[in-house]
């Protein structure tokens, strides 16, 4: 049996590009259906675990699973905004309280989500390093942000602008990072929290100026008179919040027509989410409640239905290989006839011959059966591009 | 091997019945104190009076620091993590705008107040960039000195206190009813005060009787003089010319004034009414007495006008 073994295994080294080629192919084969099967299940249940996190979305009438996962993949889409005034609203209900999320910002292409500290303590997030929020102008970001981008406490991060063609649009804002999130496996990972009015600030509805009244350089000032003070474009705007022009910053207008992508609604209990549904479905509240799980659900339903397809497809390619696998096995067993003859001449008995033929075989599929699990292994950390690419 | 199992077991079932032991601390939370923070000591004291034994109450705010005025620095992770921030509304300390708080905690007492809510402009009109001219508004931020506001605020933390602690309702409904009278009382003396002085001008070291000066029909006009510095001739000067137009015999100040201020306001027929807003924690004495003291002198001053 060893010889056997031996013999083989210097027939399969000899033709080395052959038993390459054969190996990948029925990897390949072996790979493609438990790999699918894999992908699919997976990003159903890292799906359905962060859509079960969250009870309650409210955003803007329009499209449920767009603003689902505007909502809780932070894959920004375009859509209505609501304002700060809803929140208000829904936590007058004593039904119980909302988390706002507003999701339109990036940083070096990871979305900045800004919100209230409850975030952090329903997501039940930790800190790794550094601290939480505290100041307008810190941010927080996820374990991948911190990995990819090399970023750590003490760091900063600048806000993308909207549009690089608006030149006297609103600046981008460079927020000090002040802490690390613990990884927890979900779209927090690859995300940079900020608070509320950081975004507001960022998306100019607040801003930190030099003092307009107590100016020393004339070219700063375009026309003083005792009611008015109207400066000129050269007045400094500050782009990055501290101690000392912390006190600058302001907003303009009433905070509560403010925008907000959505608000994550914690009910106290059952009864409350359900009388906080009906309010909604009875048009007492506009806008509306989506309940993610039953979203998330219903894209995957759809989405999946292609799994089917692709499942036979596999059978089949399945058939047809082990079909030409056959043939191949047969086609090499007349290529070695001579080969076979000489082992014969030389007094090696049928089954020996056989054996080593088997051997042969059974090397390439063990080998085929560990390329597939190699590859089946790898595949778990394609999982968020998968979901990322083909789901969301 | 037998052995090792039955020591595994026996780790396991310890394991668990800690596990069930912290459990059980958790869903005991509502025998806990309340961690309370309030931000400016009108709330303080509302909030020890009716919370009583079932609160732990946080004030990091020094004496000698107006609390409407007063940052945050060390204190900010203390505060986040209270069971309850007690906001007093109206954009009293604006630091509460440029921190991360848990705004399902912030319980904001004057909400229910805001039309009440005296507009007042901060700076003056000026323009920059696209945005075009305008000014800064905020509002006056004294709502306690309007003693219906106060027992408004005080209900909201009686409300506040109720939800976090329903078991102990019944306690804090009383200890909130003892409050109520209180400040009933105080509200219908400033309210015979505000009928004895129709007519009459007042005037006051500083803009912070705003609500005072609402609630009870008082006019009142107002100077920014300190107590313990004597203002110079300008100032005079402008009170004198308001003076000409508006008649007064009496002036409310924050705290007592020195006697060279007393004395000049003297010579000009005005009489000096202490009236303490009680912004802050005082030394001695609490929040219900000052008031207390409060209306006794404006009524002592009153009185003795009406000879």
């Amino acid at each position: 049996m060893k010889q056997s073994l031996y013999l083989a295994y210097c027939y399969l080294v000899y033709h080395r590009f052959r038993s390459l080629v054969l190996v990948t192919a029925i990897g390949l084969i072996i790979f493609l259906p438990i790999g699918l099967e894999k992908l699919i299940s997976d990003s159903e249940k890292e799906m359905m675990a962060r859509a079960e996190a969250f009870p309650l979305i409210i955003g803007a009438k329009g499209s449920s699973t767009d603003l689902v996962i505007n909502a809780i993949y932070f894959q920004q889409q375009e859509m209505e905004q609501l304002n700060m005034e809803v929140g208000k609203q829904l936590d007058k209900t004593n039904l119980g309280h909302s988390i706002p999320l507003l999701t339109i910002f990036k940083s070096r292409n990871f979305p900045i989500i800004g919100t209230s500290i409850d975030y952090f303590e329903f997501r039940k997030l930790e800190i790794a390093e550094g601290k939480n929020l505290q100041l307008v102008g810190e941010c927080i970001i996820g374990s991948s942000v911190s990995e990819q981008l090399n970023l750590s406490p003490g760091d900063s991060l600048v806000s993308s602008p909207e549009n690089y063609f608006d030149m006297a649009g609103v600046y981008p804002l460079k927020m000090k990072i002040v802490g690390v999130l613990k990884a927890s496996g979900s779209a927090d990972d690859k995300a940079v929290f900020t608070d509320l009015k950081t975004n507001w600030i960022i998306m100019g509805l607040g801003h930190g100026h030099q003092d307009v009244v107590d100016l020393k350089d004339p070219t700063l000032v375009m026309q003083s008179d005792s009611s008015n003070v109207r400066t000129t474009a050269k007045l400094f705007m500050y782009n990055e919040i501290d101690g000392e022009n912390m006190d600058s910053f302001h907003f303009h207008g009433d905070t509560d027509s403010y925008p907000v992508s959505a608000f994550i609604f914690v009910s106290n209990n059952e009864k409350s989410s359900t009388i906080l549904r009906g309010r909604f479905v009875s048009g007492e509240l506009p806008d509306q409640v989506v309940v993610p799980v039953k979203v998330v659900e219903h894209l995957l339903q759809s989405i999946f239905r292609i799994k089917y397809i692709f499942n036979t497809v596999f059978v089949l390619v399945g058939v047809a290989t082990l079909l030409i696998l056959v043939l191949i096995v047969t086609l090499s067993l007349r290529l070695r006839k001579d080969e076979i003859h000489t082992m014969f001449t030389m007094g090696s008995s049928r089954h020996k011959t056989f054996e080593i033929l088997g051997l042969e075989l059974l090397i390439l599929v063990f080998l085929s059966t560990v390329v597939a699990g190699i590859l089946y292994l790898i595949t778990g950390y394609f999982v968020d591009d998968f979901i990322r690419y083909f789901i969301l | 091997m037998k052995k090792s199992l039955n020591v595994l077991l026996i780790l396991s079932l310890i394991l668990s019945a800690c596990e069930n032991a912290n459990k059980k601390q958790k869903a005991t939370n509502p025998d806990q104190k309340l961690k309370v923070f309030t931000v400016n000591y009108p709330l303080y004291y509302f909030a020890e009076r009716i919370g009583d034994e079932f609160i732990d109450l946080i004030y990091p705010i020094p004496n000698d620091v107006d609390p409407a005025y007063w940052v945050p620095t060390q204190s900010l992770e203390d505060i986040q993590s209270c069971d309850i921030i007690l906001a007093n509304g109206a954009d009293y300390a604006k630091w509460m705008g440029k921190v991360s708080l848990p705004s399902a905690k912030v319980v904001n007492t004057s909400e229910a107040f805001t039309e009440s809510f005296i507009k007042i402009e901060e700076g003056s009109t000026h323009s920059h960039g696209a945005s075009g001219e305008h000014v800064h508004y905020g509002y006056a931020f004294t709502t306690w000195l309007d003693f219906k506001i106060a027992l408004g605020q005080a209900e909201a933390i009686k409300d506040a206190f109720i939800e976090k602690l329903p078991k102990h309702k019944a306690a804090i409904s009383e200890n909130f009813d003892e409050l109520k009278s209180e400040l009933t009382e105080l509200d219908k003396s400033m309210v015979s005060i505000g009928n004895e002085l129709q007519g009459q001008t007042l005037f006051a070291s500083h803009p912070v009787y705003q609500y005072l000066a609402q609630a009870y029909g008082l006019d009142i006009i107002s100077e920014h003089w300190e107590p313990g510095e004597m203002p110079d001739d300008k100032q005079w000067d402008d009170f004198k010319h308001n003076l000409d137009h508006n008649v007064s015999n009496f002036m409310l100040w924050e705290g007592e004034p020195g006697q060279d201020i007393k004395n000049s306001l003297k010579s000009l027929d005005i009489t000096t009414i202490v009236f303490v807003p009680c912004s802050n924690k005082p030394k001695a004495s609490n929040f219900m007495e000052i008031m207390r003291e409060n209306v006794k002198n404006m009524m002592a001053v009153i009185s003795a006008d009406m000879k």
